[in-house]
């Protein structure tokens, strides 16, 4: 089967065929087009009007500061907890700790690890969000570019800061991202950072570099990411580039890098979270991974490396956040204060193995587990630190631009 | 009077089923006709413009895809076919009292997901696996070579989680063939391989037909084994329209799409119905 791009004689029959039906369409002009269709819109019992009201809405991008002063507002009075529902990533908690908390505060919480990819979950629960109804989830976790949509589109519910007095704990660096600067719809969850991760006996070297995702020696044993802004964010940072300050054109320009790459073969897929099967089974020798899942597989393989890039890494953070109208928002708040106590944090830390965003965690596991206190993959080194970037903040229309380019580039 | 009003009756038996279809099928189906003609950005939401320019402006972006999907799904449909007539085939004239159990068998693998079966063949055919390796022992694969992210790996999967389809209509229009036309053409001088070719097969065209679309219609639209055992280069239609709805947010893109396929689909089955004559079949399906 080739993927040989050569067209039968039929494409250019129903192509022209296609074009002619749709040419004559549009001559007829929208209004023509329109009057001609009044009376079948009355025959059959306004199907125009039903059209027009299947209308997709926007998400009118609100400014931060009219959201700070509805948050100045906000008061979730302390109610008994019932149910309620906190939707996460996958292998994202221990769940001990879930247990502790409804044994801690009653109720209980329904834990749903639904959410495999930030614009995957976005797109399901879209519509609701903007007709303005509770999308059934009390805590949702997303990561900046996504959390950031979400405040500015106003798709969040304020956090009652009465609630979560542990919120002091939050590390220093974390205090004031730029879309959400005084932290008051978005609480850190964990972070991470996006970097090499490979076979170090498939590799027979080190690997260090951007560039590396890049080298034709691993033409075809190469994933990245799926995601657009986590993939050109990375080449934009091997070019010596800071992603925060790049335009779109940058990105784009990135993109297209990766276009032209992937058309000679140098990928062999672009992923999500799913790297790792390939990675484990060696499919690929090289994949832009997150840093902790290198260190939970490599239990399935001792082989397996994470590298932070010598030219530096994006450093993302997973969010929590109250969707708007949400329904339980004291029960959400309590969870937030809940895992904002370092020994609660510490417990997480241990599992997942990500950069935990409390302060008091470290100093907690070098007296449990000095092993993992010293892991520069959950506790990077201030060295490492310095090389940490932040994404570009785009704009939904942006992000349109540069996902449709991605698609362009990964669909084949 | 009385007697329109018996005229009536079939139509009240219809009317739960037509009121199905319009509120599950027909609603569904006109909302994103008319989002296909849309236009706006995920900011500003989308309007209905009347934009036609949508269809021509996506199968333009996206023919390679949709040319691929049509013969990914063309490959399937014959693999399923050179597979399913001999099985159909014994299991109708030859399996006696094991009919029921190998029937069976066709029909289990369905009782498991087709994400979970998929991703099994996705661990069975890694490089470094056995499979792999054998298949590179007797030379099918080169040693440099992988099953994986190839279009034969997806063509294969599609072939493999829509051969039922294919089996039981064969299955049902082999099983209730009479068999007393066979022994009249023997009868008559023909060879068994003139016999099988003039009375077997064209007795079994309905089940050929209905075996065929019912692989080759939703093989064109899978997106899970293009997702899961190719790569970027073997993306389907499907990939590209779930791109467009859960990843760009472009639903009038991914509605067009959607449309184009479905008319493409069913000027296809015209011809082909016409080419078998179904008037002719379903009669002698009767």
């Amino acid at each position: 089967m080739s993927d040989d791009p050569q067209t039968p004689p039929s494409r250019g029959e129903i192509e022209s065929h296609l074009e002619r039906l749709l040419h004559e369409q549009s001559l007829m002009g929208r209004r023509r087009f329109l009057g001609r269709s009044a009376g079948a819109i009355a025959m059959t019992g306004g199907l125009g009007a039903f059209l027009a009201a299947c209308g997709i809405k926007g998400t009118a991008e609100q400014n931060v500061a009219q959201l700070s002063k509805i948050a100045a507002s906000v008061n979730h009075p302390k109610v008994p907890i019932g149910n309620w529902t906190f939707s996460n990533w996958p292998l994202y908690i221990d769940k001990s700790v879930l247990k502790e908390f409804d044994a801690e505060y009653g109720g209980h919480v329904k834990y749903v690890e639904e959410i495999n990819d930030n614009n995957e979950f976005f797109g399901k629960v879209r519509p609701q969000l903007t007709s303005g109804k509770p999308i059934g989830r009390d805590i949702v976790v997303l990561t900046d570019p996504m959390a950031a949509r979400w405040v500015r589109s106003a798709f969040v519910t304020p956090i009652d800061k009465r609630n979560v007095p542990n919120g002091k704990n939050l590390v220093d660096s974390l205090l004031h991202p730029p879309y959400d600067p005084e932290r008051l719809f978005t609480l850190p969850w964990q972070s991470g950072a996006l970097g090499l991760g490979y076979d170090i006996k498939a590799t027979g070297r080190e690997l260090k570099s951007i560039k590396e995702f890049f080298n034709p020696e691993w033409k075809g044993k190469v994933t990245m990411f799926l995601d657009a802004q986590d993939s050109a964010s990375t080449v934009l940072i091997g070019e010596g580039k800071d992603p925060a300050k790049s335009s779109l054109d940058d990105h784009l320009a990135a993109v297209e890098k990766i276009g032209k790459a992937a058309k000679q073969g140098q990928f062999r897929r672009f992923t999500g979270n799913d790297y790792s099967t390939d990675l484990t089974k060696g499919n690929i020798v090289l994949a832009l991974a997150y840093s902790g899942d290198m260190v939970q597989l490599q239990s399935d393989n001792p082989n397996l490396r994470f590298a932070y890039p010598e030219e530096g890494a994006i450093l993302w953070t997973d969010n929590m956040m109250m969707p708007a109208k949400v329904q339980h928002p004291y029960a959400a708040e309590t969870m937030m204060n809940f895992v904002y106590e370092p020994e609660v944090a510490a417990k997480i830390a241990a599992y997942v193995n990500y950069i935990p965003p409390v302060k008091g965690v470290q100093e907690l596991l070098e007296k449990s587990d000095p092993e993992l206190a010293s892991n520069p993959l959950i506790f990077p080194t201030p060295e490492i630190s310095k090389r940490f970037f932040a994404y570009a903040q785009l704009s939904s229309v942006q992000r349109q631009d540069l996902d449709r380019a991605m698609a362009a580039v990964t669909g084949g | 009077m009385f007697r329109d009003r018996r005229k009536l009756i079939p139509w009240y038996f219809a009317l739960p089923g037509l009121l199905w279809l319009l509120v599950f099928f027909l609603l569904p189906l006109v909302n994103q006709v008319g989002v296909s003609v849309m236009s706006g950005d995920p900011e500003a939401g989308y309007d209905l413009t009347w934009s036609f320019s949508n269809y021509s402006d996506a199968i333009d972006q996206y023919w390679p895809q949709i040319e691929r999907s049509l013969v990914y799904a063309f490959a399937a449909t014959v693999i399923d076919l050179a597979i399913a007539f001999p099985l159909a085939y014994f299991i109708a004239f030859k399996a006696g009292r094991w009919k029921g159990f190998l029937l069976l068998m066709v029909v289990l693998p369905f009782f498991m997901s087709q994400v979970l079966r998929t991703v099994s063949w996705q661990l069975i055919l890694t490089d470094n696996g056995w499979v792999v390796s054998q298949l590179k022992g007797i030379g099918i694969v080169g040693d440099e070579g992988r099953v994986l992210a190839t279009s034969w790996a997806v063509i294969g999967g599609i072939a493999y989680n829509y051969l039922p389809f294919m089996v039981l209509p064969l299955y049902a229009s082999l099983d209730r063939l009479d068999r007393r036309l066979i022994e009249a053409a023997t009868d008559l001088y023909a060879s068994r391989p003139t016999a099988f070719r003039k009375v077997t097969i064209p007795l079994a065209t309905p089940g050929i037909f209905a075996g065929s679309l019912l692989c080759f219609i939703p093989a064109t639209g899978d997106f899970v084994n293009a997702a899961l055992l190719g790569s970027s280069k073997q993306y389907m239609i499907g990939n590209v329209i779930q791109t467009n709805f859960l990843t760009v947010l472009d639903y009038p893109t991914a509605a067009a799409l959607s449309f184009f396929l479905i008319g493409l689909i069913l000027v296809g089955i015209s011809i082909y119905s016409a080419l078998l004559g179904t008037k002719n079949l379903t009669e002698v399906a009767g």
